[in-house]
C-alpha cells in the first residue's frame, strides 16, 4: 500500500464517518462513495482497492441489499476488536454476532450459517465471551433458544420485551394496574359526574324498559356496585322505589366535546402522576395498553377533527367510582342475552343434546338447577 | 329465514303451544301437517296424510286451522287441480312473539287496539264485521256465550267445508293469550283486560280498527296472500307468458316481459293497500292526530268529531283482515334499539330516540326487503330515497313528561366544537365486517369532501340558548356554568329551549360509534338500520363472547376481527397476554366454534413445528351458529315446558276445571295451590326465557 492510497483511505473513512454522522446505520453503495468526492471521479479500481483494505481492516462491513452490495461502516474502536481474534472461527462467529447488533444471533443461526461442528462452535464462543466481546442473553420471545449478543450493548426491546416485562416475564400485574390508571383517567376527562341529588324526575311512566331504570335497584347493581356508606348502613332501603336514592353515575358529554384525551395526554398523565418510575412508558406503550382496553369493550375512539381521543363505552353503566381494578365492576349493570342466562348458553353437552339422545330437556339437571 | 332443524321444531312446538292447545283441536291437531311441512317441503294432503299417520279428514281440519293464520301457503294446479301446501316457517316463528306485540300495541295504540289485536290472534283472518261483533261480545262486561257463532266463508278457501267448525272452536271464551297472561310478555307483568263497566261501542271499535290499519299493523287480506311469494311470482309470470305466445327470446321481448311482471306485482302490491291508503287519506288519521288522543290519557273512548275513518270500514264490513307482522316487527326493532340506547347512552336520550322512532318510522314498513318483497308505491319510494324526519317532527313525538335538559354532562362552552357536533353526513354508512375503524374514516371522507358543511341552526339555536341561560344563572346561581347536565331547570322552559335540548340527544346518537343517527341534512335526521342492526349483532355476539371466555377471551376475538388472520406470535404481544394462557384461551374458544386456526405448512413434511397456525374470527359463520343455538335454546325451554306440565297433570288437569278457572286460590286445596303456584313459576321462567332468546334471534335474523 503505498503512501497515496493510504492517505485516500483514511480520507475516505473520514468522508463517510462525516457523511453518516447523523445516522450511524446508514448504508454506503458505490455511487454514495464516489459522490463524496474523495477518490478521483470514474477511478473504479481505485475505489475496489480502497474498499477491499477498508474491509479488511473491518472499518467497512459489507451488507447485501437488493439492490446490490453496500457498506455500513464500522467505528475503530469496534474494528479493534477484530484484532483481538485468534482463531478463524472467531472472526467468522464474531462477524455473524456483530452484525446482528442489538436483536442477537441465535446459536443454532450461527451454526447453520457457518456450516461448522458444535464443538468448533461451542468453544469459538466460549473464547469470544472469555475475550469479554459477547455475552449470552435470552429473548422473551423464546426463553428456551440461546442468543448471543456483542457485550457492549443491550438487547432490543423486542428481545426484553419492552416496558412489559420484567426478568422475561410479562408483568401482568403491572399492566393490570396501569390499565385502570389509563381508564380512570379517560373516565375522568370523557365524562361528567352525576351526583344524583336531583330525584329521578325524568323517569317518565311509559319508558319501554327491561325493568330497570334507575340501577340501584337492580338486582345486578345490588351484587355488583360498590356500595357507598351510607348505603350499606340502609340496605332495608335497597326494596324502597329507586327513584328515592338515585345514586351517583356518570353522564355522557355534549356531542362534539373536544377535549377527551388523546393518547399524548393519557401519556404525560401518566407520566405526571408517576406511577411508573422505573419504567419510562413512551407513548407507544400507551396507545398498546389503550388498543387493548378498545379490545376489551371498555373504551372508544372518538375522533376530533383530525385528533383521536378516547372515551369510556356506556358510561351510564360504567362504575362511576374511578379507581376500580379491572375485572369483575366495571359496569354496574352488565350486558347480557337471552344465550348468557339460559342453561344451554353455558352447556358443556349442548352438542350432544337431543330428544331421546343421552342428554335431554326434560332430564337436564342444569335445568333443575335453573327453575329451582 | 333459513330453516335448519332445530327451527323447524321450534316452528312446530310454537304452532302446537300456541294452536294445538285449543280445546277442541285435539280432533284436529294443527302442529303435525305444519311439521310435516317443515321436514318434507311442498306436499299435498295425500302426502301429508301419509307421513303424519292421520286420515286426510283430519289433515284437512289441520290444514284449515294453520291456513286461517297464513302458517301455511297453499297453491292450486289449475291443469291437475291439486293442491299443494307450503309451510311458512317465518309467520310459525312469529308466534312466539306475539306477547311483546301485544305489549308494544297496548304502549302505542291503547288497550282496545291490544284487544283488538288479541281477537286477530285467535282468529287468524277475519271480516271486519266479524272481527268487531267477536270483539265486543268477548270483551264486554258481561260475558255472552257464543253458541251458533258463525264464521264467515272466504271464498279463497271454499275448498274446507268445516270452515264453519273453526269458527265455533275460535268463539271459545278460554283462548290461550288470556290463560298464559304471563306469556303475552315475556317480563311478567299481567295484562288484565280493564274491563269498562259500559259496553262497547261499536263505533270506537270501528276507529280503533281503522286507525291500525291506516297504521299497518293490521293489514286488509287479498288471495295473493296464501301464495308464497316464490309462488306467486312463478304465477304472475305464468300469466304474464300468455301475453306472448311466441315465447320470451331476444332483449327487447325479455325486458317487456319484465316490466309487464313487474307492472302485474306491482298492481298486486296497490290491491293489498287499497283499505289502508283509503284510511290514511281521512286526514282523522294523521299521525298528530292520533298523539294528540292518546295525550288525552287514553281517551279512546272519547267521542271526536268526523270518524269517518270508522265510517269507511263501515261502509265494507267485509273487508278481511290479519295481523300484519312485518309491520309489528318495526315496533319491536323500535323497542329494541330504544334499549340499546338507553345502554349504550342514558335513559334521556332512549327517551328522545324512541320519539325519533316513532316519527321515522310512520313510513318504514318492514324490516327487511328481498326479491320477493311486493312493496306498495309509497314503500318502494320511501325504500329507495329513505325516510328522515325533522327536530319538530321528533319533538312533536316525544313524551311530555321526558326532561330533555338531563343526561348529558355539562362541559364549558370553548371545549365543544360545534362544526364536530353538527357535522351532516349525507350518505349512509357502508356495513363494513364489525371493527368500527370503518365508520370512523367513512366520517372522514365526508369530512374532508366538505369541511363547512354542518349545520348551522344549532349555532343559531345556541345563541338563543345563552340568553336564556342567563336569566337562569340569576334565578339560580348554584347552578354554575353547565350545559344542560344537572341544573334544575325551574319553571317551565320555552319549547324552543327544549328543542334545542332535545337536539343535544340527538347530536350525541348521531356522534356515538354505533351511529344511532345520522345527521343527514339541515335539522334533519334519519336512522340508517341496516348498519346499525349490524352493529348490533356484534355487540350481541360481545356479549356472549365476554360472558363465556371472559374479558380476555373478547380481547382476542376483536383483535382477531380487525386485524384479520393473526398466527400465535403476534397476537399474545398485541393483547399484553402471556402465551401459555392466549394457547389455553384460543383452544377454549376453537372448542365452542367461535374461533378458527388454518395451517400452512411451511415445508412439504407438514410436521406440526414446521406449520404455521393463523387464527381467524369467521364472522358469518359465527353468527349463523349462534343463531341456530339461540332456536335450539328455545327448543329445550319448550320441551323442558312440557315435561314440567306432564310431570304436574294432576294439578293442572285441576286447575284446568271450569269451575276453578279464575278462582284458583279459594277452590284448590292448599298443597295442590302451591304447586300450582310453583308450576306458574316455571312456566313463567320458561317462557320468558323462551323470549329472551327471541330477542336474541330478531337481532340476529329478522331486524
Amino acid at each position: 500500500m503505498d503512501e497515496q492510497t493510504a492517505l485516500l483511505k483514511t480520507q475516505l473513512y473520514a468522508a463517510c464517518e462525516e457523511a453518516c454522522s447523523g445516522d450511524p446505520d446508514r448504508l454506503f453503495t458505490q455511487e454514495d462513495l464516489t459522490a463524496l468526492d474523495v477518490i478521483p471521479p470514474k477511478d473504479i479500481k481505485k475505489l475496489l482497492q480502497l474498499i477491499q483494505i477498508l474491509t479488511n481492516e473491518r472499518l467497512f462491513a459489507p451488507v447485501h441489499l437488493h439492490s446490490g452490495l453496500a457498506w455500513r461502516l464500522r467505528p475503530e474502536a469496534e474494528a479493534a476488536k477484530y484484532k483481538q481474534l485468534t482463531s478463524h472461527d472467531q472472526v467468522l462467529v464474531y462477524e455473524i454476532i456483530d452484525a446482528a447488533g442489538a436483536e442477537g444471533a441465535w446459536q443454532q443461526d450461527i451454526k447453520r450459517r457457518l456450516n461448522v461442528q458444535d464443538n468448533a462452535l461451542r468453544k469459538a464462543l466460549k473464547e469470544l465471551e472469555a475475550k469479554r466481546l459477547v455475552a449470552q442473553f435470552t429473548t422473551v420471545e423464546n426463553i428456551s433458544k440461546k442468543m448471543w449478543i456483542k457485550a457492549n450493548i443491550k438487547p432490543s426491546s423486542r428481545a426484553t420485551g419492552g416496558p412489559w416485562y420484567t426478568d422475561q416475564f410479562l408483568d401482568e400485574a403491572f399492566i393490570e394496574a396501569l390499565q385502570s390508571v389509563v381508564m380512570s383517567f379517560i373516565k375522568n376527562r370523557g365524562s361528567y359526574l352525576s351526583k344524583g341529588e336531583r330525584s329521578a324526575r325524568s323517569v317518565s311512566p311509559v319508558l319501554p324498559k327491561k325493568g330497570v331504570i334507575n340501577g340501584a335497584a337492580s338486582e345486578a347493581a345490588v351484587k355488583s356496585k360498590k356500595r357507598t356508606a351510607d348505603a350499606i348502613s340502609k340496605d332495608e332501603a335497597l326494596v324502597m322505589p329507586a327513584a328515592k336514592h338515585r345514586k351517583t353515575i356518570r353522564l355522557p358529554l355534549p356531542a362534539g366535546y373536544i377535549e377527551y384525551p388523546t393518547t399524548e395526554e393519557i401519556t404525560a398523565g401518566i407520566q405526571a402522576a408517576e406511577v411508573a418510575k422505573g419504567q419510562p412508558l413512551k407513548q407507544e406503550h400507551v396507545q398498546e395498553l389503550i388498543d387493548v382496553l378498545v379490545w376489551d369493550n371498555r373504551v372508544e375512539e372518538i375522533r376530533m377533527g383530525n385528533r383521536i381521543g378516547y372515551r369510556a363505552v356506556r358510561i351510564a353503566k360504567q362504575n362511576p367510582s374511578l379507581y376500580s381494578k379491572p375485572g369483575d365492576d366495571d359496569f354496574w349493570e352488565p350486558r347480557s342475552n337471552g344465550l348468557t342466562s339460559v342453561p344451554c348458553g353455558k352447556c358443556p353437552v349442548f352438542d350432544l343434546c337431543e330428544e331421546g339422545g343421552p342428554v335431554w330437556a326434560g332430564g337436564c339437571e342444569y335445568f333443575d338447577q335453573w327453575l329451582a | 329465514m333459513l330453516v335448519t332443524r332445530n327451527a323447524a321444531d321450534l316452528c312446530a312446538l310454537l304452532v302446537n303451544e300456541l294452536y294445538g292447545q285449543l280445546p277442541s283441536v285435539c280432533f284436529s291437531p294443527a302442529s303435525p301437517p305444519v311439521a310435516a311441512l317443515l321436514a318434507r317441503g311442498r306436499s299435498n294432503v295425500r302426502d301429508l296424510a301419509l307421513h303424519t299417520s292421520l286420515n286426510p279428514k283430519q289433515v284437512r281440519h289441520g290444514l284449515a286451522l294453520v291456513i286461517q293464520h297464513n302458517l301455511v301457503f297453499y297453491q292450486t294446479d289449475h291443469e291437475t287441480a291439486t293442491t299443494t301446501y307450503e309451510a311458512n316457517p317465518q309467520a310459525s316463528y312469529h308466534l312466539v312473539r306475539v306477547g311483546k306485540i301485544l305489549d308494544v300495541i297496548d304502549r302505542k295504540y291503547g288497550t282496545m287496539a291490544k284487544n283488538l289485536v288479541n281477537d286477530l290472534l285467535m282468529l287468524g283472518h277475519v271480516e271486519v264485521a266479524e272481527l268487531v261483533r267477536y270483539h265486543r261480545l268477548k270483551h264486554s262486561p258481561k260475558k255472552a256465550k257464543m253458541n251458533g257463532e258463525q264464521n264467515h266463508d272466504h271464498d279463497h278457501n271454499a275448498e274446507f267445508e268445516d270452515e264453519d267448525e273453526n269458527g265455533l272452536e275460535y268463539g271459545d271464551p278460554s283462548d290461550p293469550f288470556d290463560d298464559d297472561s304471563h306469556y303475552v310478555n315475556g317480563n311478567g307483568i299481567a295484562h288484565e283486560t280493564t274491563e269498562d263497566v259500559t259496553p262497547i261501542q261499536a263505533n270506537e271499535v270501528y276507529d280503533t280498527l281503522a286507525q291500525l290499519i291506516a297504521a299497518g299493523v293490521i293489514e286488509s287480506v287479498v288471495a295473493t296472500m296464501f301464495q308464497s311469494p316464490q309462488d306467486l311470482k312463478a304465477s304472475v309470470e305464468q300469466e304474464c307468458m300468455k301475453e306472448f305466445p311466441n315465447g320470451v327470446r331476444g332483449a327487447k321481448v325479455t325486458t317487456e316481459f319484465d316490466t309487464m311482471v313487474k307492472s302485474q306485482i306491482k298492481a298486486i302490491g296497490v290491491e293489498r293497500a287499497t283499505m289502508k291508503r283509503k284510511l290514511q287519506e281521512s286526514a282523522l288519521y294523521e299521525p298528530s292526530n292520533i298523539k294528540r288522543r292518546k295525550l288525552a290519557n287514553g281517551g279512546m273512548s272519547n267521542g271526536f268529531a268526523g270518524d269517518s275513518g270508522g265510517s269507511i270500514l263501515r261502509d265494507e264490513p267485509n273487508t278481511v283482515v290479519r295481523l300484519n307482522f312485518d309491520k309489528c316487527l318495526v315496533e319491536l326493532r323500535n323497542q329494541k334499539l330504544t334499549e340499546h340506547v338507553e345502554d349504550f347512552v342514558g335513559e334521556t336520550t332512549a327517551q328522545v330516540f324512541a320519539a325519533l322512532l316513532a316519527s321515522l318510522c310512520k313510513k318504514v314498513y318492514r324490516c327487511q326487503h328481498d326479491q320477493h318483497t311486493i312493496m306498495t308505491e309509497e314503500e318502494e319510494e320511501t325504500y329507495f330515497t329513505g325516510v328522515r324526519v325533522t327536530s319538530e317532527e321528533i319533538f312533536d313525538h316525544l313524551s311530555p313528561g321526558v326532561d330533555v335538559s338531563t343526561g348529558i354532562g355539562s362541559a364549558s362552552e370553548e371545549d365543544i366544537d360545534i362544526r364536530f357536533a353538527e357535522k351532516i353526513r349525507k350518505y349512509p354508512p357502508q356495513i363494513q365486517g364489525s371493527h368500527l375503524q370503518g365508520t370512523l374514516d367513512e366520517g372522514d371522507e365526508v369530512l374532508g369532501s366538505d369541511d363547512e358543511d354542518y349545520d348551522h341552526s344549532g349555532e343559531h339555536l345556541k345563541g338563543t340558548y345563552v340568553n336564556g341561560h342567563n336569566g337562569y344563572h340569576n334565578s339560580a346561581a348554584q347552578n354554575g356554568t353547565k350545559l344542560g347536565g344537572d341544573h334544575s331547570g325551574e319553571g317551565h322552559s320555552s319549547r324552543a329551549e327544549q328543542l334545542r335540548q332535545m337536539r343535544q340527544h340527538l347530536l350525541i346518537l348521531a356522534e356515538a360509534k354505533q351511529q344511532f343517527v345520522r345527521h343527514c341534512g339541515q335539522n334533519e335526521w334519519t336512522v340508517d338500520f341496516g348498519p346499525l342492526i349490524q352493529q348490533l349483532r356484534y355487540v350481541e355476539l360481545d356479549t356472549m363472547i365476554e360472558d363465556n371466555f371472559g374479558r380476555q377471551g373478547l380481547r382476542l376475538t376483536r383483535i382477531l376481527r380487525e386485524k384479520g388472520k393473526l398466527d400465535d406470535k403476534t397476537l399474545p404481544a398485541m393483547a399484553l397476554m402471556r402465551k401459555p394462557d392466549v394457547h389455553v384461551k384460543m383452544a377454549e374458544m376453537e372448542m365452542a366454534g367461535f374461533l378458527e386456526v388454518q395451517e400452512v405448512p411451511r415445508d412439504n413434511n407438514r410436521a406440526a413445528n414446521r406449520t404455521m397456525f393463523f387464527w381467524f374470527f369467521d364472522e358469518a359463520r359465527t353468527l349463523k351458529r349462534v343463531l341456530d343455538n339461540a332456536y335450539k335454546s328455545m327448543v329445550r325451554c319448550l320441551e323442558r315446558l312440557e315435561v314440567e306440565r306432564y310431570n304436574k297433570r294432576n294439578v293442572l288437569l285441576t286447575a284446568d276445571r271450569k269451575d276453578v278457572q279464575g278462582k284458583e286460590e279459594e277452590k284448590l286445596r292448599g298443597d295442590i295451590y302451591n304447586e300450582y303456584l310453583e308450576f306458574i313459576e316455571v312456566e313463567k321462567k320458561l317462557l320468558s326465557q323462551v323470549s329472551r332468546l327471541d330477542d336474541l334471534v330478531s337481532v340476529f335474523q329478522d331486524f
